[in-house]
């Protein structure tokens, strides 16, 4: 195990969550064709960051800061990762984030399609996913991770925990696309607002179950109960911006521009939303680790103990 | 690898499949077919013509413009200290930028005003950017026409046009850039042009097949020359809401004469009847769902 790998992958995430937060910043101001150049803004490398240009290329900046970082997390794995699975998950970051930028130029270039527009912001998560992923799997605890003796209860958590992995990110899915659908000076969609609200009501049932699930069932493992508490506390924390930010976004047809309170809002609904989803994937990966599938498999677990192996 | 790890991969991969499948279904920037003359169509008009004018009011108290924070390019509020929205120019009780146009009708001698066709004029329209505002606000081109666009701020502009019928497009343009020469090939009314720099900057762009149109200026009076005498539908447009506000009104114009039509929008506009010269039905007010 590299300590210095963990922290460079921690760092990674870190960074893309921060490239989450500026994303947001371009669409709460309705920035993302402040200039019709890409990569370049405006046929510059460092433009006049003035007007909504400082959102847009201050986000290119980020991005590009952000592949860079990948490029080196990758070599960084497959200098110092043994295990297969993990190289080849370094090496889907990099493609991930290759794809993510050139999304993020065909956004410029089309002119910001919702279809296009929703799948950057999608694929944003997915990338945000994979680099809280990698963090979780170079760190000494899912390495030192003892196996659990046994599953107590009728529903396997770890199911329980991908339930509700699932549920946010296709919930993350319709808020990028509700996002999308129309500028700050338009009212959003009905239909897609009923549709993310009926999300929200999904995650709290699908995550609020599983986190208390464990915490319940494994009282006393921090490994597990940790990231239960966290994502619980998100969610409570998420569910009021959600609130905060649909009466500031409906508000803001009148406004005459994009204004605050609305855009720290909405921005903050976001990257809450992002970390509810890093603190589930962390739970869920972790169940995976340390519980067997069904309490029958509990003593035939695979895979758990902290040897050596290219399976950990 | 083991089954975790395959989860996990399929998972991610599949994901991002869907993702990036959603990305190539793209829509909205299809490049539209010219519009095309009909083959039965009656050619140019020729003949005598009479005016359209009028003016347009605003009843009741007018919404009070709002400050705009230019503190994202200083060079706006330096140019224009007291940057405000310019959305409804209201003075003494009349109302400017309200466009107004035949949209459909009879020519005496029963043919459709729509079967006549005009050419585009060689004259350009221009649009300048002007302290942080399109000016003019409002404005209408032929198809085919045109459209200047300037820029006479020391600061970047973006163009950006985002028709229903006509080509999308949107174009950055510098300080002391030379100007953007652009022609709309369909009719539209009305299109939002709007500058992704600074988000309160709005204009909108009549593309008509006539020019049967006009724009009501700051004492709220409008004309339009050249119409053939018959019986037309006039519609006044004005912003707002999520598609803008239209009314209507049925206008019959003499042979070298004039009609008379006035509009009014603002509170209870909808029921006050404007008197006409002519003949003249009352006034509808009802929100445009098609256009934008």
């Amino acid at each position: 195990m590299s300590k210095g790998l963990n922290r460079f992958a921690i760092l990674v995430a870190c960074a893309t969550f921060f490239l989450i937060i500026a994303g947001a910043l371009v669409t709460s101001n309705d920035a993302g064709l402040a200039t019709s150049d890409w990569p370049l803004s405006n046929g510059q490398v460092f433009p006049k960051m003035v007007g909504n240009l400082f959102w847009e290329h201050g986000h290119r900046m980020v991005a590009t800061t952000v592949g860079m970082l990948t490029i080196v997390l990758t070599i960084y794995i497959l200098s110092k990762e043994k295990r297969q699975w993990v190289r080849r998950l370094g090496i889907f970051a990099l493609l991930a984030v290759i794809a993510q930028g050139l999304l993020g130029g065909l956004t410029v270039k089309l002119m910001l399609p919702l279809a296009v527009s929703s799948a950057h912001a999608t694929l944003a998560q997915l990338f945000f996913c994979t680099t809280v992923s990698l963090a979780v799997f170079t760190s000494r605890s899912w390495i030192e991770a003892r196996p659990l003796p046994e599953e107590k209860g009728n529903l396997p958590l770890r199911y329980l925990c991908a339930a509700a992995l699932v549920t946010i990110f296709l919930q993350l899915i319709l808020g990028a696309t509700l996002r999308h659908s129309a500028t700050w000076d338009k009212p959003l969609p009905t239909e897609l607002i009923l549709a993310h609200v009926g999300g929200a009501f999904a995650v709290t049932f699908t995550l609020g179950g599983a986190a208390v699930s464990v915490l319940r069932r494994h009282k006393g493992e921090s490994f597990l109960t940790r990231p239960a508490m966290i994502a619980l506390g998100l969610l409570v924390v998420q569910l009021f911006l959600g609130l905060a930010a649909y009466l500031t976004r409906a508000a803001s047809p009148k406004d005459p521009q994009p204004l605050n309170p609305m855009i720290s809002i909405t921005v903050a609904h976001v990257a809450c939303g992002a970390l509810v989803f890093a603190t589930t994937i962390v739970l869920t990966l972790r169940t995976f680790r340390v519980l067997p599938a069904s309490a029958t498999d509990a003593r035939m677990s695979h895979g758990l103990t902290p040897i050596k192996t290219d399976s950990y | 690898m083991n089954k975790q790890t395959k989860v996990w991969l399929v998972l991610s991969i599949a994901l991002s499949l869907l993702a990036l499948g959603s990305a190539c279904t793209k829509s909205g920037t299809n490049t539209p077919a010219p519009e095309t003359s009909s083959t039965a169509g009656a050619g140019p008009y020729s003949g005598p013509t009479g005016t359209i004018s009028g003016v347009v009011a605003f009843n009741g108290t007018p919404p009070a413009p709002k400050k705009i924070d230019t503190t994202a390019d200083p060079e706006c509020g330096r140019k224009n200290p007291n940057l405000s929205t310019d959305d409804t120019i209201v003075k003494d009780g009349k109302l400017a930028n309200v466009f107004i146009y035949v949209k459909e009708g009879s020519v005496e001698g029963g043919k459709k005003i729509g079967d006549y066709t005009w050419a585009a004029p060689s004259s350009e329209v221009q649009l300048d950017q002007n302290g942080c505002h399109y000016a003019p606000h409002v404005l209408g081109v032929l198809v085919n026409q045109k459209l200047k666009i300037t820029n006479s701020d020391n600061t970047t502009h973006n163009i950006h046009p985002t028709p229903k019928l006509n080509a999308e497009w949107n174009q950055s343009q510098t300080a002391g850039a030379p100007p953007i020469e652009k022609a709309f090939t369909r009719a539209e009314v009305l299109i939002p042009v709007k500058c992704n720099q600074h988000p309160w900057m709005k204009a909108y762009i009549g593309v008509m097949k006539s020019p049967l149109f006009s724009v009501s200026g700051t004492d709220g009076a409008y004309e339009i020359k050249g119409v053939p005498p018959g019986t037309y539908t006039v519609v006044a447009w004005r912003e707002g809401g999520a598609a803008g506000t239209e009314k209507t009104m049925q206008v019959t114009v003499p042979a070298n004469g004039s009609a008379k039509a006035d509009f009014a929008f603002g509170e209870g506009a909808a029921t006050s009847l404007v008197k006409p010269s002519l003949q003249m039905m009352p006034a509808i007010e009802f929100p445009v769902l098609h256009n934008h």
